[in-house]
């Protein structure tokens, strides 16, 4: 909330300008961020006392800030880390100690002294940059040189042969061994090879033998099977033969049943007795019917002849004698007197037997008498009349029989 | 001697399903329908025939005088029965065809159809769906001989023939009480008969052609002709008296139409005998066995013989005698079996007595391949086995046995000497038949076929009704 600070180590701001002609490869050291400071955006410009800590247009310095002040936690971090799993020279043993030794190419005195050295330059006008030669620091120190002579060290040869004999028998005993270890190798290869034949031989015995075992359950198994289906066939058509046995047996007497039970319902008739019942009783009572009512109707029309002649009597006889009282009964008597004469030659059908008589006088009569006198008889027009339809249709042949009676009954004065 | 010569055993497991399911007399209706018909394709006839499936379905004729109350049993018949009903009217009824036409002009023309056009419209109608599936009930025809010759000559054979009868005095009275329902056609009686609901009452009305005279007419008529019917079904003819109420003729009608006739097929009676002690079981089996050379199976007995000689069961069974214990079912069911399936049992039929005393027992012999065909419970009332049973008495001179009340000991020497077996103690006889009564139920459950005589009455008279049970098919129960 005060004023706006901003430190960092001095360091060479890096242009962007380029130093030499043909520099086209920019410098390591030079990062292309950086530039004028008129144009760098951190450089504030104008008043400064009225400024917040977050500039509007500079929104993002602080975040970079931030940005930038983890990466550098980061990177540190990083090194950190690095630094730990960088891999250091152990500790020394014990009654050892570590010395640093300089390994470069070239030794460098170090001295506590600050080598100062004075330089004095001047820019030449577009020379072209050299290539950077190569750092070669100065040589420190003195130099020092020492001779041997032949024979002031030690004999190359003679030294040299236990150590030779060593690393030689080394080098041969390795050399056995490995030769022996292969030797061993071959060897139980080999017998691993025998024992494998051993073994498959072995395998394939077992194998036959399972084969065999095989081949002999399964033929156990068909032959079980075969056997189980012979006899279960063999069953089956015991079973059929007692069932056909038992069926015959069963339905022996199905034909006579079967003949009897139609019989019983009709069915099988004789065709003689079924012609007379159907055909020739109907006829024969027909013509009974027929006979007797000719028979009722000639005694009819003879009740009817008596009636007339007894009134056409009477009436003669009412002419002759009229007396008032005597009419009723005289005139009856006297009309049967009367009567008797031309009655007479018909005396004999008034028998007992005048069934027969009137039967054959009225058979023996001519047929326009009769029918006149079937006009006449109002009474046995309807007895007549229903006996012909009855000649006619058979059907209701017998049920006539009953109406005869009536007939008679109401013919009878 | 080939295979099909040599003596077979047949299984007991065939004469069985023959029985049950009436092999022969299906085989006796196929054969009488191919002689019938006489089809050219023989085989799909039968075929065609036993899909039909209808030998059973009733045929019923019901003939009678006029007021004899044909009608109403006919149609009780029909609704009961689930058949279908055939009268004059109904056959002339039905939609057109050239046969109808004309027997309704000739009916309303001189009030009756001629016989052959009659016969023609009952074999049309005969042959209708409904009639083949269900069965059909003629309704006062045929009427006259002719009818009769003309459908027996068709082949239609009724299989019961029911014929009301009753005094013609009572007939005359009762036809002038009739009155009829003109929606539903149902027949009613002023007196006899009368309809409950009074809207039904309001619309009776009374038919034509019920005076005196015209009954008496009609009456005259049947009498004429059904003296020549009557011999023209004399097998499955029943005469049934119609001067009761009608109910009692119904029922007396519907048992008789439930039977069925008897039929040719062989049969060997496998009979049942079950009732409480003392019912006589033991004297009607050995009567049975007598008359018709069956075997007579007592269980008791059975075991008692497998004890006495030794046998492999007599082993099992004799510590439990010993102890005075009922044997187990598994035992008894084995020896049962043992003897059920010898050669002379499975010919010559058995009587079985004594044996299922409960469920489990009647249901184990049900699982065997021998099941009776016939069972019979004869009920008697406790106090006629108490008296038959207590007072039985044994002399233990002549080892004879008497009965104080039906076979009293002739001298008065014998009497005083006789004694009582313990287990005809009444406290025993009480015991036993407490057991009995309370299986008796689940017995009677287990098999509803079952026959149940009474047989408190002379030994005789129950084994002539045994018999009758035996020897006359079993009765369907109906749809």
């Amino acid at each position: 909330m005060g004023t706006y600070t901003y430190t960092s180590q001095p360091r060479a701001l890096p242009c962007q300008r380029r130093r030499y002609r043909d520099n086209l490869l920019q410098p390591d050291d030079e990062p292309m961020r950086f530039g004028n400071i008129m144009y760098d955006r951190r450089v504030i410009r104008g008043n400064t006392y009225a400024l917040q800590t977050l500039p509007l247009a500079g929104q993002q310095d602080p975040l970079e800030l931030q940005r930038l002040q983890q990466a550098k936690r980061r990177a540190l971090a990083r090194k950190r880390a690095r630094e730990q799993f960088r891999p250091r020279t152990p500790e020394p043993v014990e009654g050892r100690k570590h010395v640093d030794v300089q390994t470069e190419l070239y030794l460098e005195e170090i001295a506590d002294r600050i080598i100062e050295v004075d330089m004095e330059c001047q820019t030449d006008a577009f020379l072209d940059r050299p290539p950077t030669p190569l750092f070669i620091p100065a040589k420190t120190g003195k130099d020092v040189a020492t001779e041997i002579l032949e024979g002031e060290l030690f004999d190359f040869d003679l030294e040299v042969r236990p150590m030779l004999e060593v690393l030689v028998g080394k080098t041969i005993e390795q050399a056995l061994l490995e030769v022996m270890e292969e030797e061993e190798l071959a060897n139980l290869q080999a017998s691993q090879n025998a024992y494998e034949e051993l073994r498959s031989i072995e395998l394939a015995e077992v194998q036959r033998l399972e084969e065999q075992e095989r081949r002999h359950r399964e033929e156990k198994e068909r032959r079980k099977q075969q056997q189980w289906e012979v006899t279960h066939k063999h069953n089956e058509t015991a079973q059929k033969i007692a069932a056909q046995a038992f069926a015959q047996r069963y339905l022996a007497d199905l034909l006579p049943s079967v003949f009897g039970s139609l019989r019983d319902g009709g069915y099988f008739y004789d065709p003689i007795q079924r012609d007379i019942e159907m055909g020739f009783l109907p006829w024969l009572l027909n013509e009974v019917d027929k006979t007797v009512e000719h028979s009722m109707l000639g005694r009819t029309v003879l009740d009817m002849l008596i009636r007339e002649v007894v009134e056409r009597r009477l009436d003669m006889f009412e002419h002759k004698y009229p007396t008032p009282g005597n009419r009723s009964w005289q005139g009856s008597s006297g009309a049967m007197a009367g009567s008797v004469g031309p009655y007479e030659f018909q005396a004999p059908g008034t028998s007992p037997t005048q069934n027969s008589f009137l039967a054959k006088d009225y058979q023996s009569r001519p047929t326009p008498d009769r029918r006149s006198l079937e006009r006449g008889l109002s009474q046995d027009g309807r007895g007549v009349e229903e006996g012909d339809p009855t000649g006619q249709s058979t059907d209701t042949g017998v049920k006539q029989t009953a109406e005869l009676p009536d007939v008679w009954n109401s013919a009878q004065p | 001697m080939d295979a099909t010569t040599a003596p077979h055993r047949i299984p007991p497991e065939m004469p069985e399903y023959g029985e049950t399911k009436h092999i022969f007399e299906m085989m006796q209706a196929i054969l009488e329908q191919l002689l019938i018909y006489k089809p050219s394709d023989t085989i799909a006839f039968i075929i065609d025939h036993l899909h039909r499936d209808n030998d059973n379905v009733p045929k019923i004729l019901i003939l009678g005088p006029p007021a004899s109350g044909k009608t109403t049993i006919a149609m009780w018949l029909c609704k009961h029965l689930n058949s279908n009903l055939l009268t004059v009217e109904n056959l002339m009824a039905k939609d057109h065809s050239p046969l109808t036409d004309e027997a309704r002009r000739h009916y309303q023309r001189s009030k009756k159809v001629p016989s052959r056009l009659l016969v023609r419209l009952i074999q049309d109608r005969l042959n209708d769906e409904d009639c083949i599936k269900r069965g059909w009930i003629l309704d006062g025809i045929p009427e006259t001989r002719e009818q009769v010759l003309l459908i027996q000559t068709l082949g239609i054979t009724p299989r019961h023939v029911v014929v009301l009868s009753a005094p013609d005095l009572v007939l005359i009275e009762r036809n002038g009480g009739k009155r009829i329902d003109p929606q539903t056609g149902e027949i009613y009686h002023t007196t006899f008969d009368w309809p409950p609901e009074p809207e039904v009452q309001n619309r009776l009305m009374a038919p034509e052609g019920i005076s005196e005279l015209e009954t008496a007419r009609k009456l005259l008529d049947y009498h004429r002709n059904i003296v020549k019917i009557i011999p023209s079904y004399p097998k499955i003819l029943k005469v049934i008296s119609s001067d009761q109420p009608c109910v009692d003729v119904f029922y007396q009608a519907l048992t008789y139409v439930q039977t069925n006739h008897r039929s040719n097929a062989p049969f060997t009676p496998r009979v049942l005998l079950c009732g409480p002690v003392g019912s006589g079981k033991s004297l009607q089996a050995a009567l049975l066995a007598q008359k018709y050379g069956l075997i007579n199976v007592c269980c008791g007995q059975l075991l008692k013989e497998a004890v006495a000689d030794k046998t492999r069961f007599g082993q099992l069974i004799r510590p439990f005698f010993e102890q005075d214990r009922t044997v187990p079912d598994s035992i008894i069911l084995k020896i049962l079996t043992y003897r059920l399936n010898l050669e002379d049992c499975i010919q010559r039929g058995w009587v079985l007595h004594d044996y299922p005393r409960d469920l489990d027992q009647a249901q184990l012999l049900q699982s065997l391949s021998h099941k009776p065909n016939r069972v019979f419970f004869l009920n008697v009332p406790l106090d006629s086995v108490l008296e038959r049973l207590t007072l039985r008495r044994t002399d233990p001179v002549t080892g004879e046995r008497y009965h104080l009340l039906y076979k009293p000991p002739p001298t008065i020497e014998i009497q005083t000497r006789l004694l009582q077996n313990p287990k005809d103690s009444e406290e025993q006889v009480r015991l036993k038949l407490d057991l009995f009564y309370r299986n008796s139920v689940e017995l009677e459950e287990y098999y509803p076929w079952a026959i149940t005589i009474n047989g408190d009455q002379d030994p005789y008279t129950v084994f002539e009704y045994i018999e009758s049970g035996i020897i006359n098919p079993l009765p369907n129960k109906g749809p």
